[in-house]
């Protein structure tokens, strides 16, 4: 196994596009050759592409090839698409963090993009009800919010876990998006905001949800003992974790306990020889107000239905316990599926560089965590980056 | 060279609902080695498979156990009472096929030993609790097919 590291990266400005699945694809792709002097489309031997559902929402199949065509790259090693739904960014980087660890791939680039946007938005949402069982449990019309919504009634049943609470974490992370000029939404909101908000699926409301959201990511992963050829300050993955645990909504271990999440999190902290305390930076699946309040359960920040209590505290700002989504996590940045967990590493690498604004800079962070989780929360993804 | 022709095509036809939008499964023993599930419930009977080397109740139904992987299965009757286990409503971004159905109730059922998810009809979002208890309705689609739901008990 090799030491891998992420020398360089590129991003579209997320949100509703005037663009294409492919002009999204160009724009990202064009931003992280040109930040890179050393490495050109000519030097990439592997492109593994996240995308949940171009067949979808573009209309189109066999991706990956048509990412190499418009990049200018010929892959030599290794060319896949992959498809994890929420977390296919992470499933790419994954796959080709084990494409140059292996030793299979010297210099690969993991792509992330997602168009959501569609003329008719219940044709965007129709695209989200087939990420769950669709013969068993899409065809009651469930989807993301209204599954979510009732982890977040259960956790409010079994915890007393309040919609204030929940609104905090909006708050905080639509505080960090308005200092991010990438971000979907760069406004603040306050509890009200949240509350006044429409009402998707009680007791979620639209500033309680991520967003639609057009963009694409990318980022180069070579073996770290050739990093230093392309960049004084690489990224390097220090370990990383990934569980899952059922599929149908009544068949997961817990709706109030990730225990897949927990799984992940352990096996992360393992491979990368770190605790908790370790962590300056946790870019977290904010897919959902509620799923962030759980991951402070199951990453040990705090005690498991405290979630609330924690972000109340004001734990997870810069400054606190740990920085949580300083980027704006999902809720201030938005989710283009396929995108988000590149954007998320590519932040990451920006704050270790220090090229972040001053506002949500995390000074001296040294170790972070990128996590996604998909589906209905039955599979959580993890990588741990390291300076 | 000859000048540029500029024409208008038709493209008339005008598509409902595509099979690959349709949230129904197939049904009969042409399309689903589980027709039996259906067949049942046009009975009224809410059923699924169970394993007859491990004895493990599997949800959703198939045809080989997940836990052994005998593709031994029978069917058993999961009964017609649900307990509510959690509930929301649909008010903002039904799918296609279920615009018109919004706003609605959906939850998660225990339903003798299995947790499924539901549509909840006769049910305003307000008036439900976790814990009460639902009873079994069978749909039927304009097509004949049919599928299962709860609904909030009728006042006595």
């Amino acid at each position: 196994m090799r030491k891998v590291a992420i020398v360089g990266g590129g991003a579209t400005r997320c949100g509703k596009r005037e663009a294409t699945w492919r002009d999204l694809v160009q724009e990202a792709g064009k931003a992280m050759f040109d930040s890179l002097s050393n490495l050109s489309p000519k030097d990439v031997d592997s492109l593994i592409v996240g995308a949940a559902q171009p067949e979808r929402s573009a209309f189109q199949a066999h991706v990956a090839p048509m990412v190499a065509e418009y990049l200018g790259i010929t892959p030599r090693k290794v060319l896949a698409r992959t498809e994890l739904m929420c977390a296919s960014g992470q499933a790419a980087i994954r796959y080709a963090y084990a494409c140059v660890s292996s030793g299979l791939s010297d210099v690969a680039v993991a792509f992330g993009v997602e168009k959501m946007y569609m003329p008719d938005m219940a044709e965007a949402q129709t695209n989200m009800t087939c990420v769950l069982d669709r013969e068993w449990d899409g065809v009651n019309g469930l989807s993301a919010p209204p599954f979510f919504a009732m982890t977040a009634q259960r956790h409010m049943y079994e915890f007393g876990t309040t919609k204030e609470q929940m609104a905090l974490v909006s708050v905080k992370n639509h505080h960090y998006s308005s200092l991010n000029p990438l971000a979907q939404f760069q406004k603040e909101v306050t509890v009200e905001d949240v509350l006044k908000s429409l009402m998707i699926s009680p007791p979620l409301q639209l500033l309680d949800c991520s967003g639609i959201t057009d963009g694409a990511a990318c980022v180069i992963l070579v073996p770290a003992e050739d990093a230093k050829k392309y960049t004084d300050t690489p990224m390097y993955l220090a370990g990383s974790g990934q569980a899952n645990i059922g599929n149908a909504v009544g068949n997961l271990a817990s709706l109030t306990d990730w225990v897949p999440l927990r799984m992940a999190v352990e096996e992360a902290f393992k491979t990368a020889h770190i605790s908790s305390d370790d962590i300056d930076i946790a870019e977290l699946h904010d897919c959902f107000t509620i799923s962030e309040i759980m991951e402070y359960e199951a990453f040990g920040w705090c005690e498991r239905g405290k979630g609330g209590k924690f972000i109340e505290e004001g734990q997870p700002y810069i400054g606190g316990k740990v920085a949580v989504n300083p980027r704006g996590g999902l809720l201030g940045c938005g989710h283009p599926l396929g995108a988000t967990a590149i954007l998320q590493a590519l932040d990451i690498m920006q704050q270790f560089r220090g090229e972040v604004p001053k506002g949500r800079y995390v000074e001296g962070a040294k170790t972070a965590v990128a996590h996604n989780l998909s589906g209905p929360a039955n599979v959580h993804s993890i990588m741990v980056y390291s300076r | 060279m000859g000048k540029v022709e500029f024409d208008k095509i038709n493209r008339s036809e005008t598509v409902k609902l595509p099979f690959m939008l349709d949230f129904y499964p197939l049904e009969d023993e042409k399309g689903t080695r589980i027709s039996q599930f259906f067949k049942n419930l046009k009975e009224g009977r809410l059923t699924t498979t169970k394993c007859t080397k491990c004895g493990k109740l599997l949800w959703p139904p198939r045809i080989v156990c997940s836990n052994c992987l005998s593709n031994e299965l029978e069917w058993v009757d999961l009964g017609s009472e649900g307990e509510l286990y959690a509930f929301t409503d649909m008010r903002l971004g039904a799918p296609l096929g279920f615009c018109e159905d919004v706003p609605f109730c959906i939850g998660i059922v225990r339903v003798g030993d299995v947790l499924m998810s539901t549509r909840i009809d006769n049910a305003k979002y307000d008036e439900l609790k976790i814990g009460e208890k639902l009873q079994l309705k069978i749909v039927e689609l304009q097509d004949g097919r049919v599928f299962y739901r709860f609904a909030k008990l009728k006042e006595k």
